[in-house]
């Protein structure tokens, strides 16, 4: 976990110029790291992670990727672009934005077809992929058929099929169920045991711990600050609740009704 | 879902989301076993295009008949009932095409022999033979080239028939932008068949014209621009793997000595109809 594959230094950005989304973001990633980055609705957590995609461009600072600049002009150059864009994927938050061809199988083939992958290759890393993710079944069937937790796999097939070193993940377990939702987390695990470095963005406490080997929070005045284990960062309350994170759960108790803050990750080790 | 009895424009969108749902499950047909299924689709889309030329060459009734009745058997052997087909390809076109022929039946546009005379009110006309010979090829001439069209459309998936296209020499990325269209047209239905579930549990009741044509105008104005934020994003993830603007995609199609053969019996099929009668 020696060396820094993302770098960013001080890093603006805004939307239309006027709209500040990240002000001075300063971050370092490992090689085979596990990061998530949490943050409330609208705290740049997407915007962050298109960044660190090449997709996004910073207004002022800089960032880094492999020890080369991310800027518009460098993904000018062909074979730069080819190399980042087979080294990091990014599953996106909505899943038909990501899944733009008619079937499943043109989607999970097509990345590897545009980083030129030879035919038979990229055939083979669908049949392995789709016995990974259980998803033999969709292969034939067109994306608008599917439900929310089949196009979330379909997507996360898509972007492996790249077979990225960095999988980046924008809120993988949103509106899943439970079962889904487990099944994504333990496919995270398991990537990251295999050696792929993994930036999730969720809000989610309750799998925080499980996917992350460190966490950056996003805070509403557009700063980002590094907890350097999941713990810290649920230990502290008093950020988890000014950044929306937890909030006050009114019950009723034997009769009396009563108030308690009130973050899931309870919940997770209350069933353990 | 209770409709309007006068709100077109509710009636309009929930017939075309019928209409493509209706679409869905016709390419579940496609994905079944049968004769017509199992053939390579390029093969299968060049012989129904020699089919569909040799229905417009064909002059004599029988040789229509003949690619009629070779039509229906062919629907039959791929597992396609002839109720659901038959009524699939009557009701629309051809009962429009009789409405748009039927002038060429009375002497007026068509002289001949006289058939049968027809008074009505204070109009007197007369149908003739050369006329109604005619209406006849004309009809069962779009209906064989209807039927094959909607045969070939329900035994052969969408997105395959948008990959055969590539065969014929059409840019992949034309190829590629109907294909996105097909994937997206749906999302937007959905946006828009949701849309007016949530007018509806808000007005709790059916809105009037003039109201409703203003929910109207919003929601042309809020799907354009979310179709145009789709689009940047959609780009955007076509860029984070790997693309530069020129698509590359897999041609999965293989040939078997059958589809060869398939097509032999087509060319006979259609020599038959347009020499021998």
């Amino acid at each position: 976990m020696g060396d820094v594959i993302f770098a960013l230094q001080d890093v603006y950005f805004s939307y239309l110029g006027r709209y500040p989304v990240l002000s001075g973001a300063t971050m370092d990633i490992k090689r085979g790291e596990k990061i998530t980055v949490m943050g409330a609705n609208g705290t740049g957590k997407s915007t962050l992670l298109m960044m660190l995609d090449g997709l996004f461009f910073p207004d002022r600072g800089s960032v880094a990727a492999f020890g080369k600049a991310l800027t518009e002009a460098a993904f000018n150059d062909p074979a730069f672009s080819r190399d980042f864009r087979s080294r990091v994927g990014l599953v996106f938050q909505n899943p038909d934005v990501q899944l733009f061809c008619p079937t499943v199988r043109e989607d999970i083939l097509f990345g590897p077809l545009q980083l030129g992958v030879a035919a038979d290759q990229a055939q083979r890393r669908l049949d392995e992929l789709v016995r990974l993710l259980d998803i033999r079944h969709l292969v034939d069937r067109p994306v608008h058929q599917l439900s929310v937790g089949e196009k979330r796999k379909v997507a996360i097939a898509s972007t492996l099929a790249v077979e990225p070193e960095v999988i980046i993940l924008d809120e993988p377990t949103a509106g899943l169920d439970p079962l889904t939702c487990r099944h994504i987390v333990d496919f995270i695990i398991e990537a990251n045991a295999q050696g792929k470095t993994i930036i999730t963005a969720t809000h989610d406490l309750h799998i925080v711990c499980e996917i992350s080997d460190a966490v950056y929070l996003l805070t509403k005045d557009k700063k980002v600050t590094r907890y350097g284990n999941p713990d810290d960062l649920l230990a502290d309350r008093k950020a988890l609740q000014e950044n929306n994170l937890i909030h006050i759960h009114r019950h009723r108790h034997q009769g009396s009704e009563h108030a308690h803050p009130h973050y899931h990750f309870d919940h997770h080790h209350e069933e353990a | 879902m209770m409709l309007g009895r006068g709100n077109f424009v509710e009636r309009s969108v929930m017939g075309v989301l019928a209409f493509l749902k209706d679409a869905v499950f016709a390419q579940d047909r496609a994905s079944s076993r049968g004769f017509l299924q199992s053939l390579d689709p390029r093969i299968k889309t060049a012989a129904f295009l020699v089919l569909v030329i040799s229905c417009i060459l064909a002059k004599g009734i029988p040789a229509l008949l003949w690619l009629y009745v070779a039509c229906l058997c062919m629907a039959l052997v791929s597992g396609i009932g002839l109720g659901f087909f038959l009524i699939r390809t009557w009701v629309f076109i051809p009962l429009f095409s009789f409405c748009i022929a039927l002038p060429a039946l009375s002497s007026v546009f068509t002289p001949g022999e006289p058939l049968w005379t027809v008074d009505i009110l204070f109009v007197h006309l007369v149908i003739t033979r050369t006329g109604f010979l005619g209406v006849l090829v004309f009809l069962l001439r779009v209906t064989t080239s209807v039927s094959l069209v909607v045969l070939l459309n329900l035994t052969t998936r969408h997105a395959v028939l948008l990959k055969v296209l590539r065969t014929f020499g059409i840019p992949r990325i034309f190829v590629m932008v109907l294909g996105m269209c097909y994937r997206y047209i749906y999302l937007f239905i959905e946006i828009l068949q949701n849309t007016y579930l949530a007018i509806k549990s808000r007005t709790g009741t059916c809105l009037p014209q003039r109201k409703g044509r203003q929910v109207v105008a919003w929601k042309v104005s809020a799907l354009w621009q979310k179709s145009l934020h789709l689009n940047e994003e959609v780009y955007n993830a076509m860029l984070s793997r790997g693309y530069t603007g020129e698509p590359r995609v897999a041609d999965e199609f293989k040939t078997h000595p059958r589809d060869w053969a398939w097509l032999v019996l087509v060319f006979v099929l259609a020599g038959v109809s347009l020499w021998a009668m």
